[in-house]
């Protein structure tokens, strides 16, 4: 690091004008649409009609428009609404238990990847590297048959469990422990008379408080973001939607894209309340970033240094 | 799609712990040197133990829909005259495959890698050397910002478009004038402006997590090597064509042949783009959204079964060439 420090004291020459000003041109075209669209969640459905506020909208922003909005998405439903906070509380209910199962998953089996020997311990970890990287929305409509045969097809509790299948967080976990728990280590605990599965639970689980967070974080953004899982399997019962599906129906009530179904309705939800459900639908994205950020810094320094 | 946006940044951690496989941790030795293993004794069963809970959701994930699907497959759909379909042989990969929209699917799919991969793979490629070549907060900095919008996945990432696209309210509205868009059907919805959007779109999702991964790798190459090259004479340009791209290239190929792999499951922007655009646009445009309307509008499960397995084994394909071609994932064979 320090020598890539040092180069940075050069002129400015032509090229590093030129490297500095696309750079920044890049970010700017980058966080502009954002900037908008967030300001676009505290504005007023007149003031975006009107195209009041000035440049991105951003002088017609108030938080009497975040209420109005509010209540509009929030009366989304039949007998008064609130679709929204259940759908919030669906998601979080489906993508925190699937993180923690993952968890649970993950730790000991990447645990035994990287330092125990058995028989197909190969063929389990090809398996999990090829099942990571494969998208994994070839897998739904094989998924819905499957939840189909049980007659569990609308229930959230098989999308939890399905969500709970994060191979990735398992190689994370073979990478950490392959990184951080010296064989020897296991070797020492052997010859003190612990079993297998406590020098798991004993010594590698105490050191493992990067990768836990590290997994947990990765497979709740993953299964809260995740679209197409919940729309086949939770679509056919509107009160067990999660937010990514929910946030469809929004977008299909919607006056600007709709007219006929949204003339039915009490609630009119245009751009700047179709903007609120989605920048809410983000905060836990939020929260949970920041609190792993930490670790994922560490992370990042980690690989850079290795690297 | 679905946070693998947000996922895929971690992968600098496979470069990462890979490229010192010349120097490898002290961890991995043992491996060869350690007391003969004796299978089946204690060791295994604490393995096997420890992995089960991990197995059970790889059988309940994994393996049992792909077997599930693949006994679907090979029966007959149900019928009102006929509710338990039966053995229908390959009957039903020949629905999918004589679909008129089967082809065309794909055709769509091409076109979109067509115009997304290149321009994918130049920002990736671009970026992350224009990151390494700036050294301090400000590459860092930038690094950033890059992957701001990669956490918008998903639905949000396409509310943003649809923030965007519609020229009513558009920051760009300007652009929308010059083009002569009026609405968002028209932006959407014209010939040929489908592919140009999805890539626009997918390309904002994803090249910053796409960043991260490269510039791991390029932070992997030694300062002693940057430093040789300066000196033989080569300026910023040189360096970054004949030193650094040589040396990624392993980052470069992983990355492609990702973005491959995600662009023959595209759904849901196709999807909701039609859904914005009064369904102007074909229902079933991606080999995905043709899957799940022989599912959810036709009931004809067996030929949803067969579209799956025919991705499936598309997207396997891809699959292990990244893990046995890519070099990244080597230390294993």
């Amino acid at each position: 690091m320090a020598a890539i420090n040092t180069r940075g004291v050069e002129n400015w020459t032509a090229g590093r004008l030129a490297r500095v000003a696309t750079m920044l041109l890049i970010a700017a075209v980058f966080v502009f649409p954002i900037v908008g669209f967030i300001a676009m969640a505290f504005r007023s459905n007149a003031g975006v009609d009107a195209g009041a506020g000035g440049v991105l909208g951003l002088g017609d922003v108030s938080l009497g428009n975040v209420a109005y909005s509010w209540s509009q998405v929030n009366g989304f439903g039949p007998g008064g609404g609130g679709l929204f906070t259940r759908w919030i509380l669906n998601s979080l209910f489906v993508a925190g238990g699937g993180a923690v199962l993952a968890l649970i998953a993950a730790l000991p089996a990447g645990y035994a990847m990287a330092r125990l020997r058995f028989r197909m311990r190969r063929v389990i970890l090809l398996t999990t590297l090829v099942t990571m990287v494969m998208p994994n929305t070839v897998l739904v409509i094989p998924l819905f048959l499957e939840v189909n045969a049980i007659g569990a097809v609308g229930r959230l509790w098989p999308v939890l469990v399905i969500m709970g299948f994060f191979p990735f967080g398992v190689y994370l976990s073979y990478i950490h422990f392959m990184t951080t728990m010296p064989r020897e280590l296991v070797e020492a605990a052997r010859m003190d008379g612990l079993s297998e599965v406590a020098i798991f639970y004993r010594i590698g689980l105490p050191i493992s408080k990067q990768a836990v967070v590290l997994v947990g974080f990765f497979a709740f953004v993953a299964n809260w973001t995740n679209f197409f899982l919940p729309l086949a399997l939770l679509s056919s019962d509107q009160q067990n939607n999660t937010l990514s599906i929910g946030i469809q129906q929004l977008i299909g009530a919607s006056p600007l894209f709709n007219p006929t179904v949204a003339a039915g309705l009490d609630v009119k939800l245009y751009m700047p309340q179709l903007a609120l459900a989605t920048f809410i639908s983000m905060l836990p994205l939020l929260v949970v970033f920041l609190g792993a950020q930490k670790y994922l810094i560490r992370g990042e320094t980690v690989g850079a240094v290795k690297g | 799609m679905t946070g693998e946006a947000a996922t895929r940044s971690l992968h600098r951690e496979v470069p990462g712990t890979r490229a010192s496989a010349e120097n490898p941790p002290a961890p991995g030795r043992p491996e060869r040197a350690g007391r003969p293993w004796r299978a089946g004794g204690a060791e295994a069963r604490g393995a096997w133990i420890l992995t089960a809970p991990y197995l059970v959701l790889l059988l309940i994930g994994g393996i049992i829909p792909v077997g599930y699907a693949l006994a679907t497959a090979f029966q007959r759909p149900s019928t009102p005259l006929q509710p338990n379909g039966g053995f229908g042989s390959i009957e039903s990969f020949r629905t999918v495959v004589t679909d008129f929209r089967f082809a065309e699917t794909f055709l769509n799919i091409f076109t979109t890698l067509l115009v997304w991969l290149p321009i994918m793979m130049i920002g990736i490629v671009g970026l992350a050397l224009l990151v390494h070549a700036s050294p301090g907060r400000f590459g860092s900095t930038m690094r950033f910002v890059y992957y701001i919008p990669g956490a918008l996945a998903g639905v949000a990432n396409l509310v943003l478009w649809v923030y965007l696209l519609n020229p009513s309210q558009s920051p760009i509205e300007g652009f929308w004038h010059v083009v002569g868009i009026d609405t968002i059907k028209q932006a959407v919805a014209t010939p040929n402006h489908l592919p140009f959007i999805l890539a626009a779109m997918m390309f904002f999702q994803g090249v910053g997590s796409w960043i991260i991964v490269v510039n791991g790798g390029l932070n992997g190459i030694g300062d002693e090597v940057l430093e040789a090259a300066s000196m033989d004479g080569a300026n910023a340009w040189q360096v970054a064509w004949h030193v650094k791209l040589p040396i990624i290239r392993p980052w470069i190929g992983y990355a492609a042949l990702m973005n491959l792999a995600y662009g023959f499951q595209l759904f849901l922007e196709p999807q909701l783009l039609d859904q914005v655009a009064g369904n102007a646009l074909p229902d079933q445009w991606t080999p995905t959204q043709l899957g799940y309307a022989f599912a959810f509008s036709n009931y004809n499960f067996p030929a949803a079964a067969a579209m799956s397995l025919i991705l499936l084994v598309i997207t396997l394909v891809i699959g292990l060439l990244i893990v046995f071609r890519s070099g990244l994932f080597g230390e294993e064979r």
